[in-house]
């Protein structure tokens, strides 16, 4: 392998790792609560900024991680408790909702944060450069497929080795049956929420440590998620890893050798799906 | 019309109301002729979201993308290559149909959340082409400078005849759709819009009933693209943005989606809330997005929904109240159907 495909590889896998942490949010909120979190790319967006925000005075990239993830969960409470637990069960609001809500912050983050793209930078000391494969590389992406597989193993563990998760899983399967086994679904619901949002805002602080923030940026991170978890199979775990390697290693190639069309190419994974497996790679075909 | 008590006030007010309409540039400046004009063709794509709400119970939000395919091809055929009008404009339509169709076959193989979703990553991703693409469409900067044309002597550049060309285009159009709303396909459209299942097991062809609608649709969101075009001069991504979309979603949930003049009726009041809050502030989003998060809290049928239960008359079932065409059974809003 030439180096330069080496590197344009390890692009793509770090790109996976950013859109794997987005779209487990996203996925995971659809899966149970059948709800599609079109604020998603803006709970990117505003965990990215908090934790530029955070870096910037405390000079800790781990707790900017945090900051960016805790806030951006604490949203997702008072907006699931508040807004979305009162028109829980009907689709179109939900949805319309989510999109409000965007709007809102989107328009909050201009008077926040300056509108010129921002890059959260990653202290030297997380940052050494690694040679592999005949090219060195950031070390610090490394840090970031890593954290991906960190989260990606938590969330497997949370859901097929805890209480939460079984309720979760079968509330996924039958949302009256659970209830009606005395489940509190509420509680469920507003957990998933809040972990979605957390790892929303985990996102933005990782993808924006790699990438830029800018304001208009979160339509474009909400495509990525939306894509991520169409192709994987809305709510599978499973299928959002996968479908995020594909799509990291399409954007980085594709931005290496047709930029003018990067961005479309991720359509042709979609529209293959959609054609020929419309409920994903991984997702299960409901009856 | 719900709330109008009798057929002869109702005749009456219409008149009036269209003889306002027709004589405005006579006694309006030209920013109010301006902004009507807006009004029209922004009132073209919320009733194109509309009709597929309302009628169709599928969510797109990929209607701006057609508008913008219009738009383009207007700019690229009748203004860069300069052909005649006409056939520029017959060209939109066209690639709008392809596009649209294309799109279509794949789009209504899923339904409520799904379609939603599909329809507004396939939004995106034309925006992003859009802006990407600098060798045809030129990126950011878009295609500048297209001049409405002169037609039989008619100057379309001068505001009032644009005006008076964009008021008969929409009159018609909403003639039309009203129309086929009450014809048997509207109401097949309808019967699947409530029970899919039930309409193909009566024997309608559901899916394609879909897809002509989802077509239709495009089609009244590229002539407001084509409006647009020529009204501003100008076709750039941002008139296919994300915002652009959420802006046109929510003229519809203003005025009722479950109205025929629910998204007209949005349009108007959206068009002139903008007009009004920038004047005071940079911040409009901000306040058109509380505004919206108040409506889908506390008024779901919107203007319309509003005045039919000051009437007294009992609001339409209610399209914000109830699931959107995803039966129960279909959770994951992905069939094996067609």
């Amino acid at each position: 392998m030439s180096s330069s495909v080496v590197l344009l590889v390890l692009n793509g896998l770090t790109q996976a790792a950013i859109l794997f942490v987005l779209g487990s949010g996203l996925t995971l909120a659809f899966g149970l609560m059948r709800i599609v979190n079109l604020a998603h790319g803006t709970f990117y967006m505003l965990g990215g900024y908090i934790g530029y925000s955070t870096l910037k005075s405390s000079g800790s990239w781990p707790l900017a991680v945090l900051a960016g993830g805790l806030s951006i969960a604490l949203l997702g409470l008072v907006f699931e408790r508040l807004m979305l637990s009162r028109v829980r069960g009907s689709d179109l609001p939900e949805t319309l909702l989510t999109v409000a809500l965007s709007m809102i912050i989107a328009d909050l983050c201009l008077v926040f944060w300056e509108r010129s793209p921002l890059t959260l930078n990653v202290p030297e000391a997380l940052n050494p450069s690694i040679p592999v494969f005949g090219v060195t590389y950031p070390g610090f992406r490394f840090l970031l497929m890593a954290a991906a597989i960190f989260i990606a193993v938590g969330l497997w563990a949370m859901l097929y080795k805890t209480k939460l998760g079984a309720a979760v899983r079968a509330g996924v399967d039958d949302r009256e049956t659970v209830s009606a086994l005395g489940v509190n679904i509420q509680t469920i619901y507003t957990s998933v929420f809040v972990l979605s949002g957390f790892l929303g805002g985990v996102a933005g602080v990782l993808g924006g440590s790699y990438l830029q923030l800018s304001p208009g940026g979160d339509t474009t991170i909400l495509t990525y998620s939306l894509v991520v978890v169409i192709v994987g199979g809305m709510g599978s775990l499973s299928g959002a890893f996968l479908s995020s390697i594909l799509l990291g290693q399409i954007i980085s190639f594709g931005l290496a050798y047709a930029p003018q069309y990067a961005y479309f190419l991720i359509f042709i994974p979609m529209a293959l799906v959609l054609a020929l497996r419309p409920q994903g790679l991984m997702g299960r075909k409901l009856a | 019309m719900n709330w109008t008590p009798n057929p002869r006030l109702s005749r009456a007010l219409w008149t009036g109301g269209l003889v306002l309409l027709v004589a405005f540039p006579f006694y309006a400046d030209t920013y109010s002729v301006t902004t009507l004009i807006r009004v029209f063709y922004f009132g073209l794509l919320a009733v194109s979201t509309g009709f597929l709400i309302g009628q169709g119970g599928m969510v797109s939000l990929g209607q701006v993308a057609f508008a913008g395919v219009a738009g383009y091809t207007i700019g690229l055929f009748a203004y860069e290559r300069e052909m005649p009008f006409v056939l520029a404009i017959l060209l939109a339509f066209a690639a709008v149909v392809v596009v649209s169709f294309a799109f279509g076959l794949v789009a209504m193989r899923t339904h409520g959340l799904v379609f939603l979703m599909i329809t507004l990553a396939f939004g995106q991703i034309c925006w992003a082409f859009a802006q990407q693409n600098t060798s045809l469409l030129h990126g950011w900067a878009g295609i500048r400078g297209i001049r409405p044309p002169t037609v039989f002597g008619i100057d379309f550049k001068s505001t009032p005849n644009f005006y008076w060309a964009a008021l008969v285009l929409f009159a018609l159009a909403l003639l039309l759709l009203h129309r086929i709303t009450r014809s048997r396909f509207g109401l097949a459209l309808n019967g699947v819009r409530e029970s899919p299942r039930r309409m193909a097991a009566l024997g309608y062809p559901v899916y394609w009933i879909r897809v002509i609608s989802f077509v239709l649709a495009a089609l009244y969101a590229g002539a407001g693209g084509i409006l647009a075009t020529y009204s501003t001069g100008i076709i750039t991504p941002t008139s296919l943005q994300l915002s652009r979309t959420i802006w046109v979603l929510l003229m519809v949930i203003l005025g009722g989606a479950a109205y025929f003049w629910g998204p007209v009726v949005g349009t108007i009041v959206t068009v002139g809330l903008d007009v009004l809050i920038s004047q005071y502030s940079e911040r409009y989003n901000l306040v058109i997005g509380v505004i919206f998060l108040l409506v889908i809290l506390f008024a779901p049928n919107g203007i319309l929904g509003g005045l039919a239960r000051l009437t007294s008359k009992r609001p339409r079932t209610a399209i914000l109240a109830t699931e959107a065409a995803v039966p129960a059974t279909e959770g994951s809003g992905v069939s094996a159907e067609s």
